[in-house]
């Protein structure tokens, strides 16, 4: 090797250490939420007692959600839940399995509407039409001995 | 002394090397490229107008946008003018890459400017979709969903994604200060030195002359001697400038114009409810979306997943691998009659379904409003009852009658195939399989489904062509 092609790579290596010296630690900072948030424990929250939802009828619950979430406005999400039997409560997250569009449900055909790409479900969260190719979301629910609803937020997925 | 300052600055070699240029004659739709500059520019002087006042904090992003539209001076017309030559600048993007599938500009030696093209595509669709999410309201928030959901099925790296994006384990203000850093640094950096590079090839390579199309030209190098004879020539070539300046420079200023016009005159892009998780709400896309929307619609369940990902992959892959995989030696419409089809197939197809997701055909949605009738016919007290149980039971969430409502089910009172009382009977109670309608067995007593179905049957009865305006009981 001359001294030429020596001072080539020299420059070269320079350059490139330089590059991740700068571009390591951003990257890191950068990418950091894809594995920082992936573990996520079980995050149980009260949803209202158990005797306050009628029996059989589809209800909309505002809940709270975890105090670090910044911005207040999405401090609290809405579900909507529903009680089959006496002691069996199912909780939908609002998100369409499709592509995330907020679902409304529909009292009188008893089906959930999404807004977006015509995707429609009953109300066991299974599709009837439209493109979502999964049922809807359910959180993981229990009721506790003194009568309350609880859902775990993270049961469903991050973008749900 | 004037001379010696230019000089010293650089500006004489500007001048020698691309002012004063010769160039094969331009016609005035090559000023599409120009247009794409200025309307860049325009976004830029806009968007950094508005950094002045926006805040990037899920707490007071909303306001801040209000406050813009509201409260500032002439700032509802600064936000106007940066929509809707956001809007535009896709449109002539799009104008641009179809002319140049026309064209053959991919050709050699333009792979390079094409290749920057594709990247500089990509990245105006980034800017013209992350733009609407910095608004914070509930098309910004759903807008975002969207993006996380597609990207949530992209295989083995989906929550890794969403995550990323997101910022945080749920949307919040980690996504905000991500889409505001995307779209106000990240892709503008990237996207004015890719526009650089792209400006400095079209110079080095020049535009897709005409003197290209007459005859088969396979290399690089009778690319250029083609292009120099034109350029050189008294007839077929002019100066830069101001020739093919003027030319050009006169489209860029007319589709700056339809957009200032369209500013002063639609105003800024409507601000919905702030972002929040709570309400029921209609999110829609921003109109130069609305095509996809419409053909997602379309899509069957089994398709969908594989579709959110492979697409923009396989367009992006498509788009950059074109040079290597058209290798033909014909430049110019006459000599592409494939493609001249290809392009203006995809044109019909785009407003097609454009127009489609304005109908939005498949969207079922609760409305308590009963089914009018027309004006001067009187129905029984059986199908009145029927007339009102019909949105009780949420029928007109999914079906029109007689054009009234909505269109997901069949329009009942058009259906070819008329039923008997006894067959719309038993459809309501059992719907067959293959049908998207939920079962009214257990929850429709007797004289409710007797009621509904005597409705039915009367509005198959009905006189046609029966305008909004005559109707009543709405």
């Amino acid at each position: 090797m001359n001294r030429r092609t020596m001072m080539k790579w020299l420059v070269k290596g320079i350059g490139l250490v330089t590059a991740a010296m700068v571009g390591i630690p951003t990257m890191i900072a950068a990418f950091s939420p894809s594995w920082l948030h992936r573990s996520r424990r079980s995050r149980w929250r009260f949803l209202g007692a158990v005797d306050s939802l009628p029996l059989g009828e589809m209800r909309k619950i505002v809940v709270a959600l975890p105090d670090e979430e910044w911005g207040e406005a999405l401090r609290q999400k809405a579900v909507y839940a529903w009680r089959p039997a006496e002691r069996q409560v199912i909780v939908y997250s609002r998100s369409c399995t499709d592509l995330g569009c907020p679902l409304t449900f529909d009292p009188g055909s008893q089906c959930f509407f999404c807004p977006c790409h015509g995707g429609i479900f009953d109300k066991n969260g299974e599709r009837l039409a439209g493109p979502p190719n999964r049922p809807m979301y359910r959180y993981a629910a229990r009721i506790t001995e003194g009568g309350e609803i609880e859902i775990d937020l993270n049961s469903v997925p991050p973008m749900a | 002394m004037k001379k010696k300052i230019a000089e010293r600055f650089g500006a004489v070699t500007i001048k020698e090397n691309i002012l004063e240029r010769r160039v094969p004659k331009t016609p005035w739709y090559q000023g599409d490229g120009a247009t794409l500059t200025t309307l860049l520019l325009v976004q830029v002087i806009t968007g950094v107008t508005m950094t002045l006042y926006y805040t990037n904090s899920a707490d007071f992003a909303y306001d801040s946008v209000e406050y813009i539209t509201t409260t500032l001076p002439m700032g509802w017309l600064v936000r106007a003018i940066h929509f809707w030559t956001a809007g535009i600048m896709v449109v002539v993007m799009v104008g641009h890459f179809f002319r140049h599938l026309v064209m053959g500009g991919y050709k050699p030696p333009r792979e390079g400017t094409w290749t920057v093209g594709v990247l500089q595509f990509f990245l105006v669709l980034t800017m013209s979709f992350s733009g609407y999410v910095l608004r914070w309201d509930e098309r910004a928030i759903y807008a975002a969903h969207v993006l996380l959901n597609m990207f949530s099925k992209v295989p083995l790296i989906g929550e890794e994604l969403v995550l990323l994006v997101q910022g945080a384990p749920q949307i919040g203000s980690l996504t905000l200060t991500r889409f505001h850093s995307v779209h106000v640094l990240i892709v503008p950096l990237l996207l004015i030195g890719l526009v650089a590079v792209h400006l400095y090839l079209v110079i080095l390579h020049g535009i897709t002359a005409k003197a290209e199309h007459k005859r088969a030209i396979e290399t690089a190098g009778e690319q250029k001697k083609a292009y120099k004879e034109a350029a050189q020539s008294p007839e077929r070539g002019e100066w830069f400038y101001p020739e093919a300046n003027a030319r050009i420079g006169t489209m860029a200023l007319a589709v700056f114009l339809l957009a200032f016009s369209l500013a002063l005159v639609a105003g800024p892009p409507q601000l919905y409810p702030e972002a929040n998780l709570v309400r029921s709400s209609m999110p829609q896309e921003e109109w130069w979306f609305w095509w996809y929307s419409a053909l997602i619609a379309q899509l069957p369940p089994a398709m969908a997943p594989i579709f959110y990902p492979v697409f923009p992959l396989a367009l992006f892959v498509g788009m950059l691998l074109l040079p290597i995989l058209d290798r033909g030696s014909n430049r110019g419409p006459r000599k592409r009659p494939v493609w001249v089809a290809a392009v203006g197939l995809s044109i019909i197809a785009l407003l097609w379904l454009s127009s489609l997701r304005v109908q939005s055909p498949w969207t079922g949605w609760p409305d308590s409003r009963p089914p009018p009738v027309p004006e001067q016919v009187v129905i029984s007290e059986k199908a009145e009852k029927g007339r009102l149980l019909f949105s009780r039971y949420g029928c007109n969430s999914c079906h029109a009658l007689a054009s009234h409502g909505r269109k997901v089910g069949p329009d009942l009172a058009r259906i070819e195939h008329r039923m008997s009382q006894k067959e719309l009977r038993t459809f309501i109670l059992n719907p067959p399989d293959d049908v998207s309608m939920p079962s009214y067995q257990g929850r429709m007593g007797a004289d409710d489904l007797e009621r509904v179905v005597e409705f039915v049957l009367v509005a198959q009865t009905f006189p046609r062509r029966t305008g909004q305006g005559e109707q009543k009981g709405q």
